[in-house]
Protein backbone atom coordinates (compact mmCIF):
# COMPACT_ATOMS: atom_id res chain seq x y z
CA UNK A 1 0.00 0.00 0.00
CA UNK A 2 1.29 3.27 -1.16
CA UNK A 3 1.70 5.94 1.43
CA UNK A 4 -0.55 8.17 -0.58
CA UNK A 5 -3.55 5.38 0.05
CA UNK A 6 -2.44 4.74 3.54
CA UNK A 7 -3.13 8.31 4.14
CA UNK A 8 -6.46 8.63 2.30
CA UNK A 9 -7.71 6.13 4.25
CA UNK A 10 -6.43 7.27 7.75
CA UNK A 11 -8.40 11.09 6.34
CA UNK A 12 -11.35 8.63 6.09
CA UNK A 13 -11.84 7.27 8.86
CA UNK A 14 -10.37 10.53 10.87
CA UNK A 15 -13.72 11.53 9.57
CA UNK A 16 -15.83 9.04 10.28
CA UNK A 17 -14.91 9.26 13.27
CA UNK A 18 -15.38 13.28 13.79
CA UNK A 19 -18.93 12.19 12.40
CA UNK A 20 -19.73 10.36 15.29
CA UNK A 21 -18.37 12.76 17.74
CA UNK A 22 -20.80 15.10 16.29
CA UNK A 23 -23.22 12.73 16.47
CA UNK A 24 -22.45 11.94 20.37
CA UNK A 25 -22.66 15.81 21.18
CA UNK A 26 -25.55 16.08 19.83
CA UNK A 27 -27.08 13.04 22.02
CA UNK A 28 -25.74 14.15 24.99
CA UNK A 29 -27.30 17.89 24.56
CA UNK A 30 -28.84 18.50 28.26
CA UNK A 31 -32.64 19.05 28.03
CA UNK A 32 -33.96 22.57 28.69
CA UNK A 33 -35.07 23.06 32.39
CA UNK A 34 -38.59 22.15 33.31
CA UNK A 35 -39.24 19.66 31.34
CA UNK A 36 -40.18 17.04 33.78
CA UNK A 37 -42.69 19.85 35.37
CA UNK A 38 -44.02 20.30 31.76
CA UNK A 39 -44.92 17.04 30.77
CA UNK A 40 -46.63 16.38 34.21
CA UNK A 41 -48.60 19.43 33.40
CA UNK A 42 -49.50 18.00 29.99
CA UNK A 43 -50.21 14.48 31.27
CA UNK A 44 -52.75 16.15 34.02
CA UNK A 45 -54.48 18.23 31.77
CA UNK A 46 -55.28 15.40 29.51
CA UNK A 47 -58.50 13.53 29.27
CA UNK A 48 -57.61 10.36 31.72
CA UNK A 49 -60.28 7.69 30.98
CA UNK A 50 -63.13 7.57 28.37
CA UNK A 51 -66.02 7.85 29.14
CA UNK A 52 -68.27 4.97 29.52
CA UNK A 53 -71.89 5.52 29.03
CA UNK A 54 -73.87 3.85 32.11
CA UNK A 55 -76.92 1.95 31.51
CA UNK A 56 -79.83 4.55 33.69
CA UNK A 57 -82.12 1.87 35.32
CA UNK A 58 -79.51 -0.36 36.15
CA UNK A 59 -79.46 -0.71 40.10
CA UNK A 60 -76.27 -0.90 41.91
CA UNK A 61 -76.51 -4.77 42.63
CA UNK A 62 -77.85 -4.82 38.95
CA UNK A 63 -74.38 -3.28 37.99
CA UNK A 64 -72.42 -5.65 40.40
CA UNK A 65 -73.68 -9.02 38.90
CA UNK A 66 -72.17 -8.96 35.99
CA UNK A 67 -68.76 -9.24 37.47
CA UNK A 68 -68.88 -12.71 38.41
CA UNK A 69 -67.35 -15.09 35.17
CA UNK A 70 -69.99 -17.19 35.50
CA UNK A 71 -72.89 -14.99 34.88
CA UNK A 72 -71.02 -13.54 32.27
CA UNK A 73 -70.98 -17.22 30.74
CA UNK A 74 -74.45 -17.51 30.97
CA UNK A 75 -75.46 -14.74 29.84
CA UNK A 76 -73.02 -14.85 26.54
CA UNK A 77 -74.37 -17.86 25.87
CA UNK A 78 -77.86 -16.75 26.30
CA UNK A 79 -77.21 -14.18 23.78
CA UNK A 80 -75.86 -16.93 21.47
CA UNK A 81 -78.92 -19.08 22.06
CA UNK A 82 -81.54 -16.50 21.17
CA UNK A 83 -79.13 -15.27 18.27
CA UNK A 84 -79.28 -18.82 16.91
CA UNK A 85 -82.84 -19.90 17.78
CA UNK A 86 -83.93 -16.43 15.51
CA UNK A 87 -81.24 -17.60 12.80
CA UNK A 88 -83.20 -20.92 12.46
CA UNK A 89 -86.67 -19.43 12.78
CA UNK A 90 -85.94 -17.71 9.92
CA UNK A 91 -84.25 -20.60 8.25
CA UNK A 92 -86.73 -23.04 8.56
CA UNK A 93 -89.53 -20.94 6.86
CA UNK A 94 -87.99 -19.87 3.90
CA UNK A 95 -88.83 -22.42 1.13
CA UNK A 96 -86.32 -22.70 -1.98
CA UNK A 97 -88.20 -22.03 -5.55
CA UNK A 98 -88.32 -25.11 -7.58
CA UNK A 99 -85.56 -24.51 -10.33
CA UNK A 100 -86.26 -23.96 -13.50
CA UNK A 101 -86.06 -26.92 -15.53
CA UNK A 102 -85.02 -25.17 -18.40
CA UNK A 103 -83.97 -21.81 -19.59
CA UNK A 104 -84.80 -20.56 -23.00
CA UNK A 105 -82.68 -17.56 -24.25
CA UNK A 106 -83.24 -15.97 -27.40
CA UNK A 107 -80.06 -16.63 -30.05
CA UNK A 108 -78.42 -13.35 -30.95
CA UNK A 109 -79.15 -12.51 -34.36
CA UNK A 110 -75.46 -12.09 -35.22
CA UNK A 111 -72.34 -14.05 -33.72
CA UNK A 112 -70.55 -10.71 -33.02
CA UNK A 113 -72.66 -9.92 -29.76
CA UNK A 114 -73.62 -6.99 -28.69
CA UNK A 115 -77.21 -5.62 -28.65
CA UNK A 116 -80.26 -7.03 -31.26
CA UNK A 117 -83.67 -6.25 -31.82
CA UNK A 118 -85.01 -9.38 -30.85
CA UNK A 119 -87.17 -10.05 -33.97
CA UNK A 120 -88.49 -6.83 -33.46
CA UNK A 121 -89.35 -4.57 -36.55
CA UNK A 122 -89.56 -1.22 -36.89
CA UNK A 123 -92.47 0.02 -38.77
CA UNK A 124 -92.22 3.82 -38.73
CA UNK A 125 -94.84 5.91 -37.50
CA UNK A 126 -96.29 7.89 -41.01
CA UNK A 127 -98.73 10.98 -40.12
CA UNK A 128 -102.01 10.99 -42.25
CA UNK A 129 -101.42 13.66 -44.69
CA UNK A 130 -104.84 16.05 -46.01
CA UNK A 131 -106.83 13.52 -48.54
CA UNK A 132 -107.90 15.83 -51.93
CA UNK A 133 -110.99 14.48 -52.52
CA UNK A 134 -111.63 13.83 -56.78
CA UNK A 135 -115.09 16.15 -58.06
CA UNK A 136 -117.66 13.87 -58.63
CA UNK A 137 -119.24 15.41 -61.80
CA UNK A 138 -122.97 14.05 -62.56
CA UNK A 139 -124.01 13.22 -65.95
CA UNK A 140 -126.94 15.90 -65.22
CA UNK A 141 -124.59 18.77 -65.17
CA UNK A 142 -123.31 17.84 -67.64
CA UNK A 143 -125.75 17.91 -70.26
CA UNK A 144 -126.73 21.48 -69.19
CA UNK A 145 -126.35 24.20 -71.37
CA UNK A 146 -123.92 26.98 -69.88
CA UNK A 147 -121.77 23.35 -68.93
CA UNK A 148 -120.75 25.06 -65.49
CA UNK A 149 -120.98 22.77 -62.54
CA UNK A 150 -123.61 23.97 -60.13
CA UNK A 151 -122.73 22.62 -56.69
CA UNK A 152 -125.32 20.43 -54.92
CA UNK A 153 -126.64 22.18 -52.37
CA UNK A 154 -127.78 25.03 -54.81
CA UNK A 155 -129.66 22.88 -57.07
CA UNK A 156 -133.41 23.34 -57.14
CA UNK A 157 -135.07 20.41 -55.48
CA UNK A 158 -138.36 18.73 -56.80
CA UNK A 159 -140.89 19.76 -54.85
CA UNK A 160 -142.75 16.35 -53.47
CA UNK A 161 -146.19 16.11 -51.73
CA UNK A 162 -146.09 13.88 -49.37
CA UNK A 163 -148.85 12.23 -51.00
CA UNK A 164 -146.30 11.38 -53.67
CA UNK A 165 -147.22 14.15 -56.61
CA UNK A 166 -145.91 17.25 -57.57
CA UNK A 167 -147.61 20.47 -55.85
CA UNK A 168 -149.31 22.74 -58.40
CA UNK A 169 -148.26 26.29 -58.76
CA UNK A 170 -150.84 28.74 -58.46
CA UNK A 171 -151.04 32.06 -60.84
CA UNK B 1 -70.48 -1.49 51.50
CA UNK B 2 -68.63 -3.80 49.28
CA UNK B 3 -68.99 -0.89 46.20
CA UNK B 4 -67.71 1.86 48.73
CA UNK B 5 -64.39 -0.76 48.60
CA UNK B 6 -64.66 -0.82 45.31
CA UNK B 7 -64.22 3.16 44.73
CA UNK B 8 -61.70 2.94 47.21
CA UNK B 9 -59.66 0.49 45.06
CA UNK B 10 -59.98 2.07 41.62
CA UNK B 11 -58.86 5.52 43.13
CA UNK B 12 -55.89 3.84 44.83
CA UNK B 13 -55.36 2.13 41.77
CA UNK B 14 -55.93 5.25 39.75
CA UNK B 15 -53.23 7.13 42.06
CA UNK B 16 -50.48 4.25 41.80
CA UNK B 17 -50.31 4.66 38.40
CA UNK B 18 -50.73 7.98 38.32
CA UNK B 19 -47.26 7.80 40.52
CA UNK B 20 -45.84 5.35 38.52
CA UNK B 21 -46.02 6.99 35.62
CA UNK B 22 -44.83 10.10 36.92
CA UNK B 23 -41.73 7.97 38.15
CA UNK B 24 -41.41 7.25 34.46
CA UNK B 25 -41.19 11.13 33.46
CA UNK B 26 -38.77 11.95 36.00
CA UNK B 27 -36.60 8.98 35.13
CA UNK B 28 -36.76 9.41 31.25
CA UNK B 29 -38.02 12.44 30.35
CA UNK B 30 -34.44 13.65 29.66
CA UNK B 31 -33.36 10.60 27.93
CA UNK B 32 -36.59 10.64 25.17
CA UNK B 33 -35.32 14.42 24.82
CA UNK B 34 -32.15 13.98 23.86
CA UNK B 35 -33.51 10.72 21.34
CA UNK B 36 -36.51 13.20 20.07
CA UNK B 37 -33.53 16.44 19.67
CA UNK B 38 -31.09 14.19 17.54
CA UNK B 39 -33.45 13.45 14.79
CA UNK B 40 -35.66 16.58 14.71
CA UNK B 41 -32.87 18.77 15.93
CA UNK B 42 -35.15 21.35 17.35
CA UNK B 43 -36.06 22.05 20.66
CA UNK B 44 -39.59 22.45 21.07
CA UNK B 45 -40.58 19.92 18.64
CA UNK B 46 -37.99 17.62 20.41
CA UNK B 47 -40.65 18.99 23.66
CA UNK B 48 -43.57 17.77 21.74
CA UNK B 49 -42.71 14.81 20.99
CA UNK B 50 -41.62 13.53 24.32
CA UNK B 51 -44.73 14.95 25.66
CA UNK B 52 -46.78 12.99 22.72
CA UNK B 53 -45.12 10.15 23.96
CA UNK B 54 -45.64 10.23 27.60
CA UNK B 55 -49.69 10.43 26.95
CA UNK B 56 -49.11 7.45 24.84
CA UNK B 57 -48.15 5.98 27.66
CA UNK B 58 -50.64 7.16 29.91
CA UNK B 59 -53.74 5.63 27.29
CA UNK B 60 -52.09 2.43 27.98
CA UNK B 61 -50.81 2.33 31.73
CA UNK B 62 -53.14 -0.62 32.35
CA UNK B 63 -49.76 -2.54 29.97
CA UNK B 64 -47.20 -0.81 32.23
CA UNK B 65 -46.63 -3.57 34.39
CA UNK B 66 -46.31 -6.07 31.10
CA UNK B 67 -43.37 -4.14 30.10
CA UNK B 68 -40.08 -5.62 31.14
CA UNK B 69 -37.66 -2.71 29.88
CA UNK B 70 -39.49 0.49 30.52
CA UNK B 71 -36.66 2.44 28.91
CA UNK B 72 -36.14 0.81 25.93
CA UNK B 73 -39.80 0.18 25.50
CA UNK B 74 -40.09 4.50 25.87
CA UNK B 75 -37.26 5.04 23.87
CA UNK B 76 -38.75 2.87 20.81
CA UNK B 77 -42.27 5.18 21.17
CA UNK B 78 -40.57 8.48 20.62
CA UNK B 79 -38.52 7.22 18.12
CA UNK B 80 -41.49 6.13 16.23
CA UNK B 81 -42.73 9.17 17.18
CA UNK B 82 -39.76 11.21 15.62
CA UNK B 83 -39.40 9.73 12.62
CA UNK B 84 -42.99 9.58 11.83
CA UNK B 85 -42.82 13.44 12.60
CA UNK B 86 -39.87 13.65 10.16
CA UNK B 87 -41.09 11.80 7.93
CA UNK B 88 -43.98 14.33 7.67
CA UNK B 89 -42.02 17.43 7.75
CA UNK B 90 -39.79 18.78 4.88
CA UNK B 91 -35.64 18.29 5.20
CA UNK B 92 -33.88 20.60 7.14
CA UNK B 93 -31.81 23.16 5.11
CA UNK B 94 -28.42 23.20 6.68
CA UNK B 95 -28.70 27.07 7.52
CA UNK B 96 -31.44 25.95 10.03
CA UNK B 97 -29.09 23.33 11.60
CA UNK B 98 -26.12 26.27 11.78
CA UNK B 99 -28.56 28.23 13.47
CA UNK B 100 -30.08 26.30 15.84
CA UNK B 101 -26.49 24.42 16.44
CA UNK B 102 -24.42 27.62 17.38
CA UNK B 103 -27.57 28.34 19.95
CA UNK B 104 -27.47 25.36 21.65
CA UNK B 105 -23.84 24.10 21.49
CA UNK B 106 -21.97 24.08 24.75
CA UNK B 107 -19.67 27.27 25.19
CA UNK B 108 -16.58 25.79 26.73
CA UNK B 109 -14.70 28.98 26.46
CA UNK B 110 -14.94 29.44 22.85
CA UNK B 111 -14.98 32.85 21.09
CA UNK B 112 -17.96 33.15 19.11
CA UNK B 113 -16.55 32.74 15.68
CA UNK B 114 -15.09 29.27 16.88
CA UNK B 115 -18.46 28.55 18.15
CA UNK B 116 -20.03 29.38 14.47
CA UNK B 117 -17.23 27.61 13.20
CA UNK B 118 -18.25 24.72 15.30
CA UNK B 119 -21.37 25.23 14.71
CA UNK B 120 -21.23 24.69 10.69
CA UNK B 121 -18.90 21.61 10.79
CA UNK B 122 -21.44 20.25 12.70
CA UNK B 123 -24.15 20.98 10.49
CA UNK B 124 -22.18 19.65 7.51
CA UNK B 125 -21.37 16.49 9.29
CA UNK B 126 -25.06 16.14 9.94
CA UNK B 127 -26.04 17.25 6.18
CA UNK B 128 -23.68 13.98 5.35
CA UNK B 129 -25.77 11.76 7.49
CA UNK B 130 -28.57 12.79 6.41
CA UNK B 131 -27.80 11.37 2.56
CA UNK B 132 -27.14 8.10 4.45
CA UNK B 133 -29.96 5.33 3.80
CA UNK B 134 -32.31 5.32 6.27
CA UNK B 135 -31.43 2.13 7.96
CA UNK B 136 -27.89 2.58 8.05
CA UNK B 137 -28.45 6.78 9.67
CA UNK B 138 -30.73 5.39 12.09
CA UNK B 139 -28.41 2.71 13.47
CA UNK B 140 -25.71 5.60 13.36
CA UNK B 141 -27.93 8.10 15.26
CA UNK B 142 -29.18 5.59 18.18
CA UNK B 143 -25.70 4.08 18.45
CA UNK B 144 -24.44 7.77 19.13
CA UNK B 145 -26.16 7.24 22.62
CA UNK B 146 -23.74 5.96 24.67
CA UNK B 147 -26.49 4.50 27.30
CA UNK B 148 -27.68 2.20 24.39
CA UNK B 149 -26.53 -0.97 23.89
CA UNK B 150 -26.35 -2.92 20.45
CA UNK B 151 -29.03 -5.22 21.74
CA UNK B 152 -31.01 -2.17 23.16
CA UNK B 153 -30.49 -0.72 19.82
CA UNK B 154 -31.73 -4.18 18.06
CA UNK B 155 -34.86 -3.91 20.14
CA UNK B 156 -35.63 -0.46 19.49
CA UNK B 157 -35.38 -1.08 15.60
CA UNK B 158 -36.75 -4.84 15.98
CA UNK B 159 -34.30 -5.90 14.25
CA UNK B 160 -31.34 -9.22 15.13
CA UNK B 161 -28.29 -7.80 17.01
CA UNK B 162 -26.35 -9.05 14.08
CA UNK B 163 -27.98 -6.73 11.57
CA UNK B 164 -27.15 -3.38 13.64
CA UNK B 165 -23.36 -4.52 13.57
CA UNK B 166 -24.07 -4.72 10.00
CA UNK B 167 -25.86 -1.64 9.35
CA UNK B 168 -23.46 0.17 11.67
CA UNK B 169 -20.27 -0.62 10.21
CA UNK B 170 -21.94 -0.17 6.58
CA UNK B 171 -22.63 3.29 7.68
CA UNK B 172 -19.38 3.91 8.80
CA UNK B 173 -18.15 3.53 5.58
CA UNK B 174 -20.43 5.10 3.41
CA UNK B 175 -19.85 8.37 6.46
CA UNK B 176 -16.51 8.21 6.15
CA UNK B 177 -16.61 8.08 1.97
CA UNK B 178 -19.30 11.06 1.87
CA UNK B 179 -17.51 13.38 4.52
CA UNK B 180 -14.25 12.76 1.90
CA UNK B 181 -16.06 13.21 -1.28
CA UNK B 182 -17.11 16.25 0.00
CA UNK B 183 -13.66 17.86 1.25
CA UNK B 184 -12.07 16.74 -2.00
CA UNK B 185 -14.53 18.72 -3.79
CA UNK B 186 -14.22 21.86 -1.28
Amino acid sequence: MSPLSIQNEFDRSAGALDAEDTLRLIASLPAPQGLEDRVKAGLHSAPHRAKIIVWPFSSVEGGRWMQSAGMRAAAAAAIVLVIAGGGWEVYSHIQPAALPTAVSSPQPLNGSGGFNAAGAKRVPQTPEGPVVATPVISKEKTQEGDGAVIPEKHKKRPTVMKSGGPIPVVR
Amino acid sequence: MEIVESAVRDEARQQAEEEALAALVDQYATTLYRVAFSVLRNQSDAEDAVQEAFLRVLRHRETLGEIRDHRVWLIRIVWNIVLDRKRRSKTRPETDDIADLSRVLPANGLTAEDRAAAAQHHAHVLSCVEQLPAREREVMMLSAFEELSSVEIASVLRVTESSVRSRLFRARNLLAELLHHKRSTR
